[in-house]
């Protein structure tokens, strides 16, 4: 029966923000779309730049409409009216979240790689790095999320916010540094090497990190409401 | 086991501007508790920790046989809840929130739920956010009535709303009743709710119980004594008054501990008694406040 | 509160809705009924039981109590009441008895005349 809930409130967040998630992920494929068929160099840069700053953007929102603004809009009493535990919430809303962020993330990424492949835009090489930066916004999504679902209030996801996306760049500037990856990017084959592999397995571990953490200090809470 | 829809013994909560202290409360199964007490005095707070939403940080919590808020999920499936700072989705539909209630709980009732809302006069197919205060409070509370559940627990049902609202939703609180297994506690500052349908009275004020007891052995307690006292005679304390106020040769005594012998004793002492009347729980509310403060005080 | 229900069940009986020997709802039904608290019931009814108005049988259910000219008997009550009250209200005004009939007498020729007007 309480899978039966938490499945009722996953779904219940899929109706909610469907919405925000469609227009996101449209303006991201807009963004694919300028950077590979639009003829001036600084369009297509723009076009580049968007398609990462719109899962930035989602990473930074998703959190505020499904998590900030159940606790602020005071629909949480009515959800923690129905037979779920404060455990039981955060997890429901882990699962959503997650995929509410996973569908337009792998959408974009795929069409990106699918761009890539097909027209050969970008040398193949560039894949695992566009792999690595794009795992930037899900790492920074996961903090943020994790944030505001703990935190419970504003000020801790515009902290999470500023935290995540002022660090974005400088760790791009970071991986670019590691040697192994800026040399393959115009090779014409993608080179899962070493340092790569590395990096992937560090930003899925910090991801994981995150969830654990964030489950500890939200099943010690005591007071759910205040 | 468990006579008792609610038991909480010796509950609890420390805040940084108020405390909940030493709060006992038994509601009997089958029957309705009003929670009175002035804004303030601790009945959300008393009802959040009943429904597991707040640790208490010392005392018991039954609720339904269940201890809260460890077994909070298995006694929420029997309880209805909906509170005065509780909001449904704005941007959803009456009718979503109908659906949405109804996937989780298999004991929705559709057809009371037509019902319902005819009798509340609401618009299934209406947006939260297009509702007037009165209307989503009867919206919050069709969709808990609509489940039938054994326990009801309502923080001010009926504060804020106009009296044909307030008599809609008395009308099917006490109809829930005809339920010999059902309960209701509610919280209120309005007295007149109160004394209309519960059975069971709680007084609260400033995070201490007062009183808790059933309704009209409690009324019977209170009297108002209306006194003429001549010159020369004085006006003694005697046991049971909890207040006197003198206009001159008039006063006014309240008792909350009233025996016919209370009037001879005054007689006795040449203070003519007048009157003797009941109180409203309006009335005995203020009285018992005062009264209580009084004592804390001093 | 539970004083004015045993009224109302009192007027009941007095203009003849329910019958001596007449089943009346039980506790629960009438409070959903008159949307009050069923303590309230359960204590009108008790006192009612006490003054031999109603007869309440385990199992059974309670019914207007089915002695004779109950109903009669009742009004009767009502007017004794009224009549004391009157004759309290007049010593506490210093009214002499005496006097107090002939104001009753007075009271009663204003009544014929205002049930005139309305007819």
């Amino acid at each position: 029966m309480t899978s039966s809930v938490i499945g009722q409130l996953i779904v219940k967040d899929w109706r909610l923000n469907g919405n925000l998630i469609s227009i996101l992920v449209g303006v991201g494929l807009l963004a694919l779309v300028m950077a590979q068929y639009a003829t001036g160099e600084a369009v297509r840069l723009f076009g580049s730049v968007w398609f990462f700053v719109s899962l930035g953007i989602l990473a930074t929102m998703l959190p505020t409409s499904a998590i900030l603004n159940e606790r602020k809009k005071q629909t949480l009493a009515f959800i923690m009216s129905l037979p779920v535990s404060p455990v039981q919430y955060a997890m429901a809303k882990g699962l959503s979240v997650a995929a509410m962020y996973l569908v337009p993330w792998v959408t974009l990424l795929a069409s990106a790689l699918i761009f890539i492949e097909t027209r050969h835009a970008l040398p193949l090489g560039v894949i695992p790095t566009l792999l690595i930066i794009s795992m930037l916004p899900m790492v920074g999504f996961c903090l943020t999320s994790a944030t505001v679902l703990v935190g419970e209030s504003e000020g801790w996801l515009i902290a999470a916010n500023i935290a995540t996306n002022s660090s974005y760049w400088f760790i791009w500037y970071l991986i670019t540094r590691i040697p192994g990856l800026k040399q393959h990017w115009s090779g014409p084959v993608a080179v899962w090497n070493a340092p790569v592999l590395m990096v992937l397995s560090a930003e899925i571990g910090l991801c994981a990190l995150i969830v654990a953490i964030a489950f500890f200090f939200q099943s010690r809470k005591r007071d759910f409401i205040h | 086991m468990t006579d008792f829809a609610v038991e909480l013994s010796g509950v609890s909560k420390k805040y940084r501007y108020f405390t909940l202290d030493d709060v006992h409360l038994q509601l009997p199964q089958g029957q309705i508790m009003g929670l009175i007490g002035a804004n303030g005095a601790g009945k959300s707070t008393t009802i959040r920790i009943l429904m597991g939403l707040v640790h208490q940080d010392a005392g018991e919590v039954r609720v339904l046989g269940h201890r809260m808020p460890a077994q909070q999920v298995a006694a929420k499936w029997d309880i209805g809840f909906a509170s005065e700072d509780m909001r449904l989705y704005e941007t959803m539909t009456l009718s979503w929130h109908m659906s949405f209630i109804r996937s989780i709980y298999p004991k929705w009732d559709a057809t009371y739920a037509q019902l319902l809302l005819k009798r509340f006069g609401l618009h299934a197919e209406q947006k939260i956010k297009g509702l007037s205060h009165g209307q989503r409070v009867k919206a919050a509370l069709l969709l808990v009535l609509a489940r039938k559940p054994k326990l009801l627990v309502l923080d001010e049902p009926t504060t804020g709303l106009d009296p044909v609202a307030r008599h809609e939703i008395l009308r099917e609180l006490t109809a829930a009743m005809a339920d010999e297994g059902r309960s209701i506690l509610f919280s209120s500052h309005n007295t007149q709710d109160v004394e209309q349908i519960s059975d069971q009275i709680t007084f609260i004020d400033r995070g201490r119980i007062i009183d808790s007891m059933d309704k009209e052995t409690y009324l019977d307690r209170w009297r108002r004594l209306r006194l003429e006292v001549p010159l020369g005679v004085e006006l003694r304390p005697l046991p049971g008054i909890v207040g006197v106020q003198r206009q001159g040769r008039l006063a006014v005594a309240t008792s909350n501990a009233f025996v016919p012998d209370l009037a001879h004793a005054y007689e006795s002492a040449g203070v003519h008694v007048q009157r003797i009347e009941n109180m409203t729980l309006e009335e005995i509310f203020v009285a018992n406040v005062e009264h209580n403060r009084e004592e804390v005080e001093a | 509160m539970y004083f004015q229900i045993m009224e109302q069940i009192k007027r009941r009986i007095m203009v003849g809705d329910w019958a001596e020997g007449q089943p009346i709802p039980s506790i629960r039904q009438l409070a959903v009924d008159l949307e009050v608290s069923v303590i309230t019931v359960k204590r009108a009814y008790y006192e009612l039981e006490r003054e031999g108005v109603i007869v309440t049988q385990p199992g059974k259910g309670s019914a207007v109590a089915s002695s004779p000219g109950l109903g009669a008997r009742l009004r009767e009550q009502e007017l004794e009441q009224h009549l004391e009250q009157a004759s309290r209200i007049a010593s506490q005004l210093g009214i002499p008895t005496k006097q107090l009939l002939g104001r009753l007498r007075e009271a009663g020729d204003r009544v014929a005349e205002k049930d005139k007007e309305l007819i």
